[in-house]
């Protein structure tokens, strides 16, 4: 759990950048400088109803003085995407934290292969944009309909030059998997996009160890066949143990306790409500916890467990 | 049997008028009693985790808090715990501290600026420390100390900086407002009969 900054920004800038997406700006009011980050970071947009969204910075880390945000409307989505669309405008108050970052770019390699689909750019984006500054060789595959529904194509141009691979399905191209190549330890693949193509492109990197495959997801796995159990919680330092019935989350449980705990998506996506624990079988269920962690570490919005487990509160 | 090894030359030692500290305060009325203070600067946020704004004027209302800030509102961190949490107040001279690296129990020096921790009521000349228990005036507002504040992990983790031991017992003060009125910045402080 990090707490972070929650900043009133202004829109400095905002346009389309394809037809369902808008490119904002913000800055700083009153400060030149915003808080630092790194590639593959992200900042969480709040609602007025108190909601928060993720939206990852496409922009140039190096650049202190502005937060670049895509935001593509999503007419299935939960209503935050809606929202920007029908109410950020140029001089709009955008009230945004700090960034995070749960999709960091490695050094470990001496080459890297980025792999966006459709909004998934943003993340990567930023990635290409270090990997330039710092001269490393990469490769940057961009996955979208046609080049009109490619959002930040002309910044990407810029950005990657002869790098750029763009594979629009009207035209006929599909990403072929195959161009990745066999093994390789020096190669880092980040990879962002809708689950399809995710799937697609995981099911072909048979032999790649997890070391060298990064992907940030939408949405969290969708399994129709789990079907949540109740199970009891124990806090650690005082021994006090609560039912965690099957229709609600620990979160849930330990904020009826009176309990403040912090979090965002609570999709198991973001990284905020990640907490410690001690013993227990846990379901894990989230997409932020990196395999090494999950022994002692889980999400408290998704996370479930066998029977029971204890916290590290 | 001599368990102390006696050194050749004798200790020298910093005469306390003369040290970063010492040389400051001995420049200024002060003292547990007969001081006077200063305010120097208003900050309150709207909700949790939300930047701290400065203001130029604020009213202070008996019982509740600074008009617009997050425990007047209820949407405080720690707003659901009750607590004395109307008004608080923090030391310039602890930010002149931190930002000599007095005591050295980091990497360096840290610069705090007046809006980064998260106190209401930046100060100057007003031992905090003494006033738990104490009726005191910040301009036409009547103040009474109710605890100290303690550092928490949640200020070193908003910042980004390692403050939580150096804040250690001077971390300001917790008032609860016996009389409302208007605040503002130059407004003097001063310490009323109990």
């Amino acid at each position: 759990m990090t707490a972070r900054l929650i900043m009133k920004l202004r829109v400095e800038n905002i346009r389309h950048t394809a037809p369902e997406v808008l490119h904002l700006e913000l800055v700083h009011p009153q400060r030149p400088v915003l808080p630092e980050w790194t590639a593959g970071a992200h900042v969480d947009l709040r609602l007025p109803d108190g909601r928060i969204r993720q939206y990852s910075l496409c922009g140039d880390p190096l650049d202190r003085s502005r937060y670049e945000i895509a935001i593509k409307r999503e007419m299935n989505g939960r209503g935050g995407s809606i929202w920007a669309h029908e109410n950020l405008q140029e001089g709009s108050e955008a009230h945004v934290s700090a960034p995070r970052n749960n999709f960091p770019l490695n050094n470990k390699g001496e080459r890297y292969i980025l792999i966006a689909g459709g909004i998934g750019i943003t993340p990567l984006l930023a990635m290409a944009r270090s990997l330039r500054h710092s001269g490393r060789e990469f490769a940057f595959h961009y996955c979208t309909r046609s080049n009109v529904e490619a959002p930040l194509l002309d910044e990407l141009v810029k950005v990657c030059g002869e790098n750029l691979h763009c594979w629009f399905s009207k035209e006929g191209k599909r990403f072929e998997p195959s161009v990745i190549g066999p093994y390789t330890s020096g190669t880092q693949i980040y990879m962002c996009g809708p689950q399809g193509l995710l799937d697609s492109v995981v099911s072909s990197l048979s032999g790649w160890p997890d070391d060298n495959v990064h992907i940030e997801a939408f949405q969290m796995t969708s399994d129709e066949n789990f079907k949540p159990e109740p199970f009891e919680v124990t806090l650690a330092s005082t021994g006090e143990t609560f039912l965690v019935p099957a229709d609600k989350s620990m979160l849930d449980v330990l904020r009826q306790h009176d309990f403040l705990m912090s979090s965002s998506c609570e999709i198991g996506l973001c990284g905020s409500c990640e907490c410690g624990y001690r013993d227990g079988v846990v379901i894990h269920r989230d997409k932020v916890l990196p395999t090494s962690k999950r022994q002692d570490r889980l999400m408290l919005c998704v996370s479930r467990a066998r029977v029971s487990v204890t916290l590290e509160l | 049997m001599n368990f102390y090894s006696t050194p050749k030359m004798p200790p020298t030692m910093t005469e306390a008028f003369e040290h970063p500290a010492g040389s400051v305060a001995a420049k200024s009325a002060g003292g547990a009693t007969h001081w006077l203070g200063k305010l120097l600067h208003i900050h309150i946020a709207p909700s949790a985790s939300y930047e701290m704004e400065e203001l130029q004027e604020a009213q202070c209302i008996a019982g509740r808090g600074i008009m617009g800030d997050r425990y007047y509102n209820g949407t405080g961190t720690y707003s659901p715990k009750p607590d004395v949490r109307e008004v608080t107040l923090f030391e310039q001279e602890v930010l002149d501290a931190l930002s000599r690296n007095d005591p050295p129990m980091q990497n360096g020096s840290i610069v705090l600026e007046p809006k980064d921790h998260r106190r209401n009521l930046t100060v100057v000349g007003v031992p905090l420390n003494h006033l738990v228990g104490r009726r005191f005036r910040v301009g036409e507002v009547v103040l009474r100390g109710g605890r100290l504040n303690f550092p928490c992990k949640y200020l070193e983790e908003l910042l980004g900086a390692p403050v939580f031991l150096p804040l250690y017992n001077r971390s300001g003060l917790n008032c609860s407002i016996e009389i409302g009125g208007i605040l503002r910045p130059g407004d003097q402080i001063e310490l009323l009969d109990s």
